[in-house]
């Protein structure tokens, strides 16, 4: 990344962090205005609805662009992949004048070119390998593609710093290692490489803070092609294996490999879970969460506990009974705190989080319209929300 | 621990900007020594009434037989009230400002005694035929309990909730699981753009009366996401009357956006934004139509692009210059 571009990141940071302990009503006006003096960061920063707008909007205007001129020059390969590399990098030399100016760095265009740009760069190979190929991709064509897609994402994140590049290097990898002989193998080595590699970056000062967050991305990527390698239910099914290039008949898995999955599908979610305890990360904490979920529903599929609307009851009533609990356990600490944890919200947006919470709910639970439900009189209807359509 | 902020604390500190008390309590925060989880005990609320609500249904569905109707319905608007029990007892006194929630858990159980009294009343609905061959009115029924209870226990969750709701008794879903309706139906069109446009007149009344005028976001975004989502339909989907429909569209998706810099409302400047981007690119592709792939169109779609871009910066350059 570019210095000025760090150091602007870095002040961002300290200014956001103080306009939240300004809303807390920790400073007050003077004090935030003192800070922002302090940490003097020339960008213009819009909000998420104009950022998304705006990079929505150039997408929108570059692929027609791309368009017109793929269809002015001809429909041949070559020429669709010249205008592929072209507009790649014209978004490349895009995004580094974009970066490079305070004025249009964080209005959400730099990061839509770059986007654009890498993407372009993959579609112009994709043209290149389909040509050379006698028009068909191949198994080497496509290992090619995986690695390129590596390469390139990872160091789009590198130079301009966005975790979600690094988000796509990740998955491109461990898509190029399920195609190698031993893929789950290596899922769970690289995996286990990269979540032990990335963790010891994520408070490391001389990394900008968007480096620290692609380390955090990648250990969330580490973590969950290690559960994914691990877990019983996908290598019962040989999820994985689906992956390979010459796919071989697939011997079952033995009995006691069956059981060792079995037992990992309980223990890494719990491991994560610790490990996201024990360091106050709430991401890891919340990949815990998530792979602990998971892992429920794995044994589900395979022990038949009880009838599903038990499962989910009893699920959804325990659930709701553990965040009361917690949530009342720390409230009733003393300060408000428990093991260095807090129900409290310390600095975020309360009221951006409510608003933000609308969406989801609306989304799950809204029923379904009255016109999509013929023959409700007399012949049964439905009701209920978040999966829970029924038919009487 | 986040090392760009704990070092700019101890500057802050050293320079006597940040006093001893607060200084260590953001230190503490920045070096992860507290760390909040209200973002984690939410989502577990969530989740948990998403599965609750999901089991009670698929009991309904597998065992109604066995249970019967009578019970079912009785079990399930128990348990409603149990929720509605405990929200009266948790609630704070009604306000017509913004009232805090007095607990996390709050808004989930309201939301979870809602859901099962909904789904208690679309049970009877369809077990007794209480209404018959109007069996929607159950829909609107619903609505009108959750709009009630938002205004009451002061929630926007609740609030949108109702106003979905009351759009699917209108036949429009905009439901992820049921999936949204499309509204290229022309009465489903109508339906939409009344509704949209009751919904943008409740929002600013509600500012305007100064009656939960927190609520106006919820009001005005989902009146907009109805009333543009029908005006495109129909410039993009109706092949006779579209140069009508466009024609309306761009001048309420030109209002929508000369009102949100004028209130400086980037959400609903974006909608319009959108709304008429659409409309214009719809009428860039109209005559050439039938002449098979042309770059022109697509040309004059990207230099649209160019000048919405434009557009876009004047507005976010006024409403910064607005707001001072």
């Amino acid at each position: 990344m570019r210095a000025d571009s760090v150091a602007w990141e870095r002040a961002a940071e300290v200014r956001e962090v103080a306009g939240g302990w300004r809303r807390a009503g920790f400073i007050d006006e003077p004090t935030e205005q003192a800070i922002r003096e302090a940490f003097p960061d020339p960008c213009v920063t819009p909000s998420l609805v104009w950022r998304v707008l705006t990079a929505g909007v150039l997408a929108a205007a570059i692929k027609a662009a791309f368009g017109a001129f793929a269809i002015a020059i001809g429909r041949s390969p070559t020429a669709a992949e010249i205008v592929s590399l072209l507009f790649a990098a014209g978004c490349v030399v895009a995004t580094e004048r974009l970066e490079a100016s305070p004025r249009l760095a964080r209005r959400g265009a730099a990061g839509m070119t770059a986007l654009l740009g890498v993407g372009l760069l993959l579609l112009a190979l994709v043209l290149f390998l389909t040509e050379t190929a006698s028009r068909r991709i191949d198994d080497h064509a496509i290992d090619l593609l995986l690695i390129a897609s590596t390469l390139a994402w990872a160091a789009a994140c590198w130079r301009w710093g966005s975790p979600v590049f690094a988000a796509l290097a990740a998955l491109s990898v461990f898509l190029f290692l399920g195609r190698l002989p031993h893929g789950r193998l290596l899922w769970l080595l690289v995996g286990a490489a990269l979540v032990a590699l990335a963790a010891r970056r994520l408070d490391t000062a001389s990394w900008a803070p968007s480096h620290r967050l692609g380390a955090a991305v990648l250990v969330v990527a580490g973590i969950g092609a290690v559960y994914a390698a691990v877990n019983v239910f996908s290598l019962d099914e040989h999820l994985l294996e689906e992956m390979v290039r010459h796919s071989p008949g697939r011997p079952p898995s033995s009995r006691g490999l069956f059981a060792l999955s079995a037992g990992a599908t309980t223990v890494v979610p719990l491991a994560v879970l610790a490990w996201g305890v024990r360091s106050r990360r709430t991401f890891v904490l919340d990949t815990g969460i998530v792979l602990a979920a998971l892992s429920l529903v794995t044994l589900r599929h395979y022990v038949h506990l009880a009838p599903l609307w038990t499962v989910l009851i009893v699920a959804g009533a325990v659930l709701v009974i553990a965040a009361l609990v917690v949530e009342r356990a720390l409230r009733r600490a003393p300060a408000h705190e428990l093991a260095g944890f807090t129900a409290e919200p310390l600095f975020s947006d309360e009221r951006r989080q409510h608003a933000l919470q609308v969406v989801p709910v609306v989304a799950a639970f809204t029923p379904a319209a009255a016109a999509d439900r013929p023959g409700f009189a007399g012949e049964g209807g439905k009701f209920g929300g978040g999966g829970a359509t029924e038919k009487f | 621990m986040n090392p760009d902020v704990a070092g700019a604390i101890a500057r802050l500190k050293a320079a006597g900007v940040l006093a001893d008390g607060p200084a260590a309590f953001f230190d503490r925060v920045a070096r992860r020594q507290l760390v909040s989880v209200r973002f984690e005990i939410r989502a577990l609320l969530y989740a948990g009434v998403l599965l609750l609500t999901s089991g009670v249904g698929v009991l309904v569905a597998e065992h109604q037989q066995q249970i019967g109707p009578l019970a079912i319905s009785a079990g399930i608007g128990l348990a409603s009230l149990a929720c509605f029990a405990w929200v009266i007892r948790k609630a704070t006194p009604f306000s017509w400002g913004a009232v805090d929630s007095p607990n996390v858990a709050f808004d989930y159980v309201l939301l979870l005694g809602l859901l099962l009294l909904a789904a208690d009343l679309a049970y009877v609905e369809v077990q007794f035929t209480v209404l018959g061959p109007r069996w929607t009115y159950h829909l609107l029924l619903v609505a009108v309990v959750y709009l009630a209870a938002a205004y009451r226990w002061d929630s926007r969750t609740v609030l949108g909730l109702a106003l979905s709701t009351l759009a699917a008794w209108r036949g429009i879903s905009i439901s992820l699981v049921h999936g949204a309706s499309s509204i290229d139906d022309p009465p489903l069109r109508v339906n939409a753009i009344v509704l949209g446009a009751l919904y943008v007149g409740a929002a600013a009344l509600s500012v305007r009366l100064g009656r939960k005028a927190h609520f106006e976001e919820v009001y005005a975004n989902a009146g907009l996401l109805l009333l543009l989502g029908a005006l495109v339909s129909g410039a993009l989907d109706d092949w006779v009357a579209w140069p009508a429909w466009l024609l309306v569209l761009l001048i309420v998706a030109g209002l929508v956006v000369w009102l949100s810099l004028r209130l400086g409302r980037p959400l609903y400047f974006a909608e319009g934004v959108v709304a008429g981007y659409l409309g214009l690119v719809r009428l860039i592709f109209e005559p050439f139509q039938s002449s098979g792939a042309s770059s022109i169109p697509l040309l004059l779609s990207a230099l649209l692009g160019v000048g919405v871009l434009a557009v876009i910066a004047t507005a976010y350059r006024r409403m910064r210059e607005r707001e001072g």
